[in-house]
């Protein structure tokens, strides 16, 4: 009888095991399939059915990738748009956040209704892109980079996690006279350095990720970041790539897109294993109520 | 005269004592000033003419011919109907996926397997959809992976990309392949809230897995599930631009464009007057804005804190 209901459970316990892999396998399958892809020949790619090996792996593809000169500018604007970017980010919100995170001050209400309000109604793309036209940031990384600053989202939590330090640890330091602004750069941004290294992940990601405003606002396609490079090697055809590289040996379109998405996610694919963990905490942090 | 004045006095010392606190304010409310505040005003269009030359407020009005003109467009029509259609079609098939993904990872034991699967899992949610749609163009093309099991099977190659029976179930099949992992977490979250206590009184009761599922897991998470639904059916005019525009076509542009879609294309590639792209880009915004404050409302009276947090 004992035996038989342990081996019930063990039972239901495999069903979920196979379940959750064959979903795993399922998210795996198509990146290998695209990095196989990347490898092959045209006729490798017509002819084989769902393979796990490749029987000619050639570099063509990647040869083509790496002397488009668009993917050496797109890395560069990519970078700075990275660089420059994820700080401006990380210094709105994270001062929003900490403002936000103070007891009742005169107009506190008012500012938070400023911000939250923004969460429930936009402008939309035409008077934003009127506004950058505007203010003359049209095909310049600036553009690209101003348009996203503050996120409203990732603001809150890091407020409410603000708001869950005890107050007894800045009291000794007030009573030494440290102003606001020294209690966040003194006791805040250090007891958080867990939790802000998790947002600039995040804010790296989104950024890497970038190309909507890209594709609104730069018209130079020397300035467009990596994921444009890629929107743009997806959308044409071999020959009007192959007219940018004169020595182009593969005319095989499907292996240089992949190609070019295994460049533009390899970082990600490369930093992911060892960053995850910090993703998923910074998930939970929203998720749990203050 | 003179209680006012100390009054004021008291008012100002006050705003004094807090200087710091708004000089740290400031950066971060000129921003959303500038970048969020000034495109609301430039809402205005909607009831304009826009004439570059004469800026979003010299432009002169001309009431609600825009709207007028709006209701009678077929093809914004279309995309309303089908922006509303695809967000019912995701709560539908999207919706529960990540609850039952949590369900199974939490009967998981922790260890290397469970760390693994949910890597995998969450992966995919970091690329963008310019990545994971040359991704699903390449296995659901006609040369592709997915047709080449299919002929070996004995069936006939499809043009899932451009066939409008097949589109909208590939855009539910990838966004939930892309973000289901992701998603999954705020629900394990719940689940792990859960007293360790209440399954060992069961497994001492004799109750199986699916018995504790059932009794305590699923109720557990219950408010979770209820508030993300809400939210989900409050952020219903938006039908998931990235995906449905790197993904889509002509060829199935009548069961695919969406209000965002839409908006772009007459704007960008049709160049039609500003001012009635606004009129569109208002009336999707007022009608989210509705939905959202709604439907926020409700998640939090379901004793959750709703979008703000």
């Amino acid at each position: 009888m004992k035996l038989k209901k342990h081996k019930k459970i063990s039972g239901s316990k495999l069903m979920i095991y196979i379940l959750l892999s064959v979903w795993g396998f399922l998210i795996l399958y198509p990146f290998y399939n695209a990095v196989l892809t990347s490898f092959m020949t045209e006729k490798e790619y017509i002819h084989s059915g769902f393979t796990l090996f490749l029987k000619e792996p050639t570099l063509d593809a990647y040869r083509f990738v790496f002397s488009y000169s668009k993917t050496w500018s797109g890395y560069l604007s990519t970078l700075l748009i990275v660089a420059v970017g994820v700080p401006f980010n990380l210094f709105l919100t994270v001062t929003l956040a900490y403002a936000l995170s103070r007891k009742a001050f005169p107009g506190k209400k008012i500012f938070n209704f400023i911000v939250v309000f923004t969460m429930y109604f936009s402008g939309g793309v035409i008077p934003s892109y009127l506004l950058i036209k505007s203010l003359g940031l049209i095909n310049s990384l600036g553009a690209v980079i101003l348009s996203y600053g503050v996120n409203t989202y990732y603001m809150i939590i890091i407020k409410n996690y603000f708001m869950g330090i005890p107050d007894s640890i800045e009291e000794a330091a007030r009573i030494d006279g440290a102003n606001e602004l020294m209690v966040l750069l003194k006791i805040y941004i250090p007891m958080s350095m867990p939790v802000l290294a998790t947002f600039l992940l995040f804010f790296t990601v989104d950024r890497w990720n970038e190309w909507y405003n890209s594709m609104l606002y730069l018209t130079d396609a020397d300035k467009w970041p990596l994921q444009m490079v890629l929107r743009e090697i997806i959308s044409t055809t071999n020959n009007t790539l192959a007219a940018n590289v004169s020595d182009l040996k593969t005319n095989f379109s499907m292996g240089i897109k992949m190609a070019a998405v295994v460049v533009t996610m390899a970082p990600i694919i490369a930093a992911f294993p060892f960053l995850q963990k910090h993703f998923i905490k910074g998930m939970m942090i929203g998720a749990v109520k203050e | 005269m003179k209680g006012k004045e100390t009054g004021w006095k008291r008012h100002i010392s006050r705003i004094g004592k807090h200087k710091y606190i708004y000089l740290i304010l400031i950066p971060g409310i000129i921003y959303l000033l500038v970048f969020s505040y000034i495109p609301m005003y430039g809402l205005t269009l909607a009831v304009k003419n826009y004439k570059p030359k004469l800026g979003i407020i010299g432009s002169p009005y001309i009431g609600l011919e825009h709207f007028k003109r709006l209701f009678a467009e077929t093809d914004f029509r279309q995309a309303f109907a089908n922006t509303i259609v695809i967000s019912a079609g995701r709560i539908l098939f999207q919706f529960p996926f990540p609850v039952i993904l949590a369900v199974l990872l939490s009967e998981l034991n922790n260890g290397k397997y469970k760390k693994l699967i949910q890597t995998i899992f969450t992966f995919p949610h970091f690329l963008s959809w310019v990545i994971v749609s040359a991704i699903v163009i390449n296995t659901f093309e006609y040369d592709g992976v997915i047709n080449q099991i299919i002929t070996i099977f004995g069936g006939e190659a499809k043009l899932f990309l451009a066939d409008k029976n097949l589109f909208r179930p590939l855009l539910y099949l990838t966004d939930n392949w892309k973000e289901a992992g992701w998603s999954s977490i705020i629900y394990l979250s719940a689940i792990s809230a859960i007293s360790p206590d209440l399954y060992e009184a069961a497994q001492i009761d004799g109750a199986n897995r699916m018995q504790r599922i059932l009794h305590i897991t699923m109720p557990g998470i219950k408010s979770t599930v209820v508030v993300m639904l809400l939210l989900s059916i409050g952020g219903i005019m938006n039908g998931g631009f990235d995906q449905i525009f790197n993904l889509y076509n002509p060829a199935v542009q009548a069961v695919s464009d969406i209000i965002d879609t839409y908006i772009y294309r007459i704007t960008f590639q049709t160049g039609c007057n500003f001012g009635f792209s606004t009129a569109v880009g208002f009336f999707k915004s007022v009608i989210n804005f509705g939905l959202l404050v709604i439907f926020d409302r409700l998640a939090r009276n379901c004793g959750e804190n709703g979008i703000m947090g």
